[in-house]
């Protein structure tokens, strides 16, 4: 990767060797490239607003999965006995921590977000501050939900 | 409405079409899912390991049954909303799009009645369904 160049010399030397830093509109003119995501410095609020989306994915999963249990416990013990199986196994099991961290972030991404769109927490510093809260919330639910179900003897493995 | 007209409430621009009922749909519907998520938690917690006649006892609640319908079926709103925008974002031919937003629509309409279908039984303690699932 050459050096990067300063915006100005851009423009007074349009010939030069400036890959992926600059591009040539159609009218001729040399402007920089917008920022794309590969050359950003990754900011907290990025990380947690694209997480909500990620995690909402994930919980579509998540919603097929109740759906299946549900079904599972209509159809009665031996359908039942199948599901519990799969789902108690190690794979399982890891599936259904991953939906629980998911569930508490995009809970805790969602609130975040009722009170940005109420207005509130908009400065850089709050922003940031219920950033961070929120994935630390969504890791301290599932560490405690967890470690509470196998403690508790709820779940075996 | 033309597209020409401008709409502004209080000096802020705001979106002609339906992009604001949308907006406000989201919103409300997240409000709801707070409390709902909070007991969704707590349910999985009392059903965990509790076993086949554990979640049969726990569905014989009317309370656990029309919550669990309520929270499905808020759910599945969401989820539909929220689906359609992640493709909206990144499909852009009009045809690839339409299409997938129609198929999440009918999944989530097959969920929300299988479901409700299905608490409903449990709730009633309906004998269970035909035998040969999984066996």
């Amino acid at each position: 990767m050459s050096t990067s160049p300063l915006p100005g010399d851009a423009s007074n030397d349009p010939s030069d060797h400036q890959t992926g830093r600059f591009v040539r509109q159609p009218n001729g003119r040399v402007r920089p490239l917008s920022p794309h995501l590969q050359v950003w410095r990754w900011h907290v609020t990025m990380l947690a607003s694209i997480l909500v989306r990620v995690t909402g994915g994930a919980l579509a999963v998540g919603v097929l999965l109740v759906a299946i249990w549900l079904m599972a416990l209509a159809f009665g013990p031996d359908a039942y006995a199948v599901f519990t199986g799969w789902m108690g196994s190690p794979l399982g099991l890891l599936v259904w921590i991953g939906l629980t961290a998911a569930l508490a972030y995009h809970f805790a991404g969602g609130v975040r977000h009722l009170i940005w769109d109420a207005g509130e927490g908009l400065t850089p510093k709050s922003a940031n501050l219920l950033s961070t809260a929120s994935i630390a919330f969504a890791v301290v639910v599932t560490v405690a939900f967890w470690a509470g179900l196998f403690m508790t003897g709820r779940v075996v493995l | 409405m033309s597209l020409q007209t401008k709409s502004y409430i209080k000096g802020v621009k705001v979106s002609e079409r339906h992009g604001a009922g949308e907006w406000l749909q989201e919103r409300l519907s997240s409000l709801i899912l707070v409390p709902l998520t909070v007991w969704g938690l707590w349910s999985g917690w009392v059903l965990s390991g509790a076993g086949y006649d554990g979640a049969l006892a726990w569905f014989r609640s009317p309370v656990n049954a029309i919550l669990l319908a309520t929270t499905l079926l808020v759910t599945l709103w969401h989820m539909n909303m929220g689906l359609k925008v992640i493709v909206d974002d990144y499909i852009h031919k009009p045809m690839s799009r339409n299409a997938l937003v129609g198929l999440i629509g009918l999944l989530c309409v097959v969920l929300a009645a299988a479901g409700v279908f299905f608490i409903v039984r449990l709730a009633l303690g309906s004998a269970p369904l035909p035998a040969g699932f999984g066996a």
